[in-house]
């Protein structure tokens, strides 16, 4: 480095997190570049999608982030505001962008990044069974009730989805912004609901469609038609003849049902190290050169306008139907607002396709929410008496640590050998669990926007603790969810322990024949990761599809939409996680069965003890000091069983099945980023298991003393 | 109280045959111990009696009942386990109690009971205790206590002083002596200890593989050893035994009956150096044992033990005599030959 000409080689690093055909079109743009700029040489690197945004806003405002990064357009407006990016000059070439691509890419009046791609939702049909995709919703509905039959449709989509469904909302005429004022419930809007309320109540369309379903469905013909995006295109089973269409036009309106547009972006990163080498590539690759490359080696439909003179590319079947859909998208909004629309309205259409609510007065609800959630910024406060508060605490600590320390300080001395063992796992300890615990812990003092913590002492935990804003009848009420949390588990501890205790003891049985084999086909649900077992339970209990329905179908019952109503939907996650958590008790009852000696069961016959009572009052009081340490842990467990509750029932209906910590969770991620009201949630949940555990400490120690 | 009878009882775990027949009758009131080296069936026998096992073929009849189908809690029966099997999460009063509880006694007699066996046993400061809180004598006295708060028919005990020391032993062997008196229950009693045998028998029955080989009252078995097996057995120190051949060549004996293929003879039979010396011996060793010792001889090849109460020095060489009165003839096979010490002593015990 020393002798290198280092002030004339620039070096760009640019992230993405693309693979297969688009990871290998992009590497040869850079490979392309590269040939000819030696001496402003970009290295692309690849970074998993999962935590993208959180590695780039981690690594951006301390300087190890990149010069460039690609990402979709939605959060400019997030970005710009948390610093992570910088203004992209405008230039003479950027009429050669598609405009509905550019345009969305300020800010402001700013232009923040360059376009590489667009992508939106549009038709898939399955060529086998209709040669001409339907061009309005009408045909579309005539279509669908003529294919309408057991488990096959004419059409299948995510209803329950508010991505989906924006499509049909802008296509009704209503907007998700009204002059940057979210309006969910316009009666543009409520029509666009009761269109698909009506194709739902026509069994026109499957219900609790998941995606992995869909797909299913489509790809062994029992779905004819389906709306989704590119990426669809990979999961269509090989010989399925297909083509991709434009969605229809709304006959009611006139207008052509209008996706979400996703721009996928090149933005130049705050704290470039080159800004000048990285925006010269940046154009290289959103320009044609770059982005022929990335249409036809990458099949990616690009943002620049003229590749899409190459045949090539224009008479791609699935390239050139989405460039046709491109017309009729509506750009995602950007603005940090819309972080809080997803959650609230998604919540709506479920209500109404389950037939909970209207569709007016859900989506009247849902806006006042969003509303809100809006306005609900806390007001900034002094840290001053704060600090002060913990500086004494601190000092009352130290001073109390240290006239505890100097008493056995001499003692300590003796045993320097043993502190020193000690001190690796102490400062791991340390590091890797209370500084976490005092980050968090202090979290929950600010609130958080856009990347900005504001302090607000002790506000999160009023607004959480006091029902001025969410009634406790409200699912998102603390006091609602820690209700639902005792009683999820009251009743999981309660199950586990009945169940393993009786498989135990039927185990335990020495008539019982092929003991061993039983003992592990019972383990094998603890051995599974718990989220595959989830994942599995979740599709067994789907209305429509689900193993659950179909058994009780075989009895006659009607098909249960399990995830419909609180009790139900409560069930199922009960019912999964039980068969998680069953066999850790019954290993648990079998080790502490084999060592009650098998006299006093004899002892207990001669005296006159039938089988039961033995059972009850022998072998179960005896079992009691063995399975309170599980049952206390397990306890601890299932009080955060988050993969469960998160994936089975995903909280619903409304949030009422979520227990507190996935609450937090939706705090955190999901209702704009409010990570210090998430952080107040996880101290609370905290202070109650710091009750719990006092609690059943004295429980056990009064079962020692016994 | 109650008369016991097993019947024939064949038992086998697997492969293995642990009892090849068993057939004994117990009389009301009786003591019977079983004795028989480790292994020899003796647990599974009481266990059968108890019902915790099946047998695969044979009767327990109790008060004349075959009860050999019942269940464990319909026999009323009342065993004391070696390891006392007290329920640990119990206090002694609720161990004594549990029985009755669970034949639903009235609580009034219940309370009535637990104190009269509590005071029998003098456990009654510990009533209140739990199982761990206990020494090893005081949790048998419980253990004892619970099988007689039940007044069953008959008690069985699995070797239930094995696990105490030997003063304690001996406390407990005088305490069990006056229980059976005062309860004048019928007891069948495991053990490996040939004094607990000795004194608390009314009958010994003594086992080896599976088979019972003596039935008989202690001083029977004593005097009246059926076989080599039991004779070797009852009795420390043990029977000498010598072959024929030896005790004919040495003129230990003067004569001896047809078919004799081996010689017995106790400690005390064996008279060291007075009368007439028949045969040359080596004082080998000598156990002082207080008020009495146990002298090891050896002439030749022949090792035997004498017991007197002064014993020669020890490399002192001495002749010894054999009581003729004490002599036993067993044939090739072990089985004891009849005879006239046998008529002897049969006429000495008729009234
Ligand atoms: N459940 C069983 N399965 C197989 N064999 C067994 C079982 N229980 C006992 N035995 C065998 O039966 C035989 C007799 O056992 P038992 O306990 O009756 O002997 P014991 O006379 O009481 O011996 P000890 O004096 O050592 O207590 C032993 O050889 C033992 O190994
Ligand atoms: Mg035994």
């Amino acid at each position: 480095m020393l002798f290198a000409p280092a002030i004339l080689a620039a070096h760009v690093v640019l992230w993405h997190a693309y693979r297969g055909e688009e990871e290998r079109a992009l590497e040869h743009v850079v490979k392309t570049w590269n040939q000819t700029h030696p001496d402003e040489t970009v290295d692309a690197v690849a970074v998993p999608y999962d935590a993208y945004s959180q590695k780039l806003s981690a690594a951006i405002p301390r300087g190890n982030g990149p010069d460039l990064f690609i990402a979709a357009h939605e959060r400019i407006g997030d970005w710009r505001a948390s610093g992570l990016i910088q203004q992209v000059p405008e230039s003479a070439d950027d009429d050669g962008y598609l405009p509905e691509t550019f345009t969305p890419l300020h800010d402001g009046g700013k232009l923040f990044a360059l376009p590489l791609a667009f992508k939106s939702l549009a038709l898939f049909y399955r060529r086998d069974q209709l040669a001409q995709p339907p061009d309005t919703t009408d045909e579309l509905i005539a279509f669908a009730r003529q294919k309408r039959g057991a488990g096959k449709y004419g059409f299948a989509y995510e209803t329950a989805d508010f991505f989906y469904h924006a499509a049909w909302l802008h296509g009704f005429g209503g907007k998700i912004f009204d002059d940057g004022i979210p309006r969910l419930d316009s009666p543009e809007a409520i029509r666009s609901v009761e269109f698909v309320l009506a194709l739902d109540r026509e069994h026109l369309v499957p219900g609790d469609a998941t995606h992995v379903l869909i797909a299913q469905l489509f790809n062994e013909g029992n779905a004819a038609m389906t709306i989704a995006g590119p990426w669809f295109t990979g999961e269509i089973a090989p010989g399925v003849d297909f083509g991709v269409a434009r969605l229809p036009i709304v006959s009611e309106t006139g207008k052509r049902a209008a996706p979400l547009l996703s721009i996928e972006s090149v933005f130049l990163a705050a704290r470039a190290a080159s800004s000048q080498a990285a925006l010269r590539f940046a154009h290289f690759l959103t320009g044609a050169d770059g982005a022929r490359i990335r249409a036809i080696e990458g099949r990616q439909t690009v943002a620049a306008r003229a590749v899409w003179d190459d045949p090539r590319v224009k008479d791609d079947p699935i390239l050139g139907a989405f460039y046709r859909q491109l017309p009729d998208t509506i750009a995602t909004p950007s603005v940090p607002a819309m972080a809080l629309i997803w959650e609230p309205v998604q919540n709506a259409l479920r209500k109404v396709l389950r037939g909970a609510a209207t569709p007016a007065a859900a989506l009247h609800d849902a806006q006042a929410r969003i509303m809100a959630s809006i306005h609900l910024l806390p007001t900034p406060v002094s840290p001053l008496p704060y600090a002060i508060a913990l500086g004494v605490f601190c000092l009352v600590a130290l001073i109390y640590l240290s006239r505890r320390a100097a008493s056995r300080l001499g003692q300590a001395r003796k045993q320097r050998a043993a502190y020193a063992y000690l001190a690796p796992a102490a400062i791991s300890m340390a590091i890797l669990v209370f500084v976490p615990f005092a980050v968090g812990a202090s979290m929950s003092l600010y609130h958080h926007q856009a990347g900005r913590f504001t302090f607000i002492g002790l506000q999160n935990f009023i607004s959480i603790l006091s029902l001025r804003e969410i009634p406790i009848t409200d699912p998102l009420s603390f006091y609602f969810t820690l209700g639902v949390t005792i009683l999820w588990t009251v009743a999981n501890v309660t199950l586990h322990v009945i169940l393993g205790v009786s498989l135990a003891l039927l185990l335990r049985n020495p008539l019982l024949k092929l003991r061993g084999v039983y003992r592990v086909l019972l383990i094998i649900p603890w051995a599974v990761p718990n989220y595959i077992t989830a994942l599995i339970w979740k599709g067994m209990f789907h209305r429509q599809f689900g193993a659950i329905n179909g058994l009780l179908s075989l009895f006659g019952i009607a098909p249960v939409s399990w995830f419909s109503h609180f009790a139900t939907s409560f069930a199922a996650n009960l019912a999964t996680n039980v068969w998680l958590g069953f066999p850790f008790m019954m290993v648990v009852t079998l080790g502490a069965l084999s060592r009650i000696p098998k006299e006093l069961e004899e002892a207990a016959a001669l005296d006159g003890a039938s089988a039961w009572e033995r059972l009850r009052h022998i072998i179960l009081p005896l079992l009691r000091p063995a399975l309170l340490p599980s049952v206390i842990l397990g306890a601890v467990w299932t009080f955060n069983m988050f993969n469960i509750v998160f994936l089975v029932s995903g909280g619903e209906p409304d949030g009422a099945t979520d227990i507190l910590v996935s609450q937090a969770y939706r705090w955190a991620f999901v209702r704009g980023s409010r990570y210090g009201y998430a952080a107040a949630y996880a101290v609370l949940i905290f202070l109650v298991l710091v009750i719990w555990s006092a609690l059943a400490r004295r429980l056990s120690d009064k079962e020692a003393e016994a | 109280m109650a008369t016991l009878s097993v019947q024939s009882v064949k038992k086998s775990h697997g492969a293995a045959t642990i009892l090849k027949g068993i057939s004994l009758d117990i009389a009301d009131g009786e003591f019977l111990v079983l004795v028989g080296p480790s292994g020899c069936g003796k647990s599974t026998l009481l266990r059968c009696i108890a019902g915790l096992e099946e047998l695969d073929s044979g009767a327990i009849v109790i008060d004349g009942a075959n009860v050999t189908q019942s269940e464990p809690r319909d026999r009323d029966l009342a065993m004391v386990f070696q390891s006392y099997a007290l329920y640990p999460h119990l206090t002694v009063r609720e161990n004594l109690a549990f029985g009755l509880k669970m034949r639903k006694t009235p609580p009034s007699e219940i309370v009535t009971r637990v104190a009269e066996a509590a005071r029998m046993l003098e456990i009654e400061p510990l009533l209140d205790r739990l199982p761990k809180n206990l020494s090893g004598g005081q949790r048998q006295r419980v253990a004892m206590g619970r099988a007689v708060v039940r007044r069953p028919k008959a008690f069985l005990f699995d070797e239930p002083l094995s696990n105490l020391d030997a003063s304690l032993r001996g406390q407990m062997r005088i305490e069990l002596m006056r229980l059976h008196r005062q309860l004048s229950a019928t007891m069948i009693y495991v053990t490996h200890d040939q004094v607990e045998a000795m004194t608390l028998a009314t009958r010994i029955a003594v086992m080896k593989a599976g088979e019972l080989q003596q039935v008989g009252t202690p001083d029977e078995l004593y005097q009246h050893p059926a076989n080599q097996f039991v004779a070797k057995f009852i009795g420390t120190p043990e029977m000498n035994l010598i072959p024929a051949d030896d005790a004919r060549k040495l003129a230990l004996v003067h004569s001896l009956p047809d078919g004799t293929a081996q010689v017995g003879v106790r400690a005390e039979d064996v008279h060291v150096g007075h009368g007439v010396g028949a045969a040359d011996a080596m004082v080998e060793v000598v156990e002082h044992l207080g008020w009495e010792a146990l002298v090891h001889l050896r002439i030749g090849a022949l090792a035997l033990v004498a017991r007197m109460k002064d014993p020669p020095a020890v490399g002192a060489r001495t002749s010894i005599t054999l009581d003729a009165a004490g002599l036993h003839f067993f044939d090739g096979t072990g089985a004891r030959i009849f005879s006239s010490n046998d008529r002897a002593s049969a006429q000495r015990a008729r009234p």
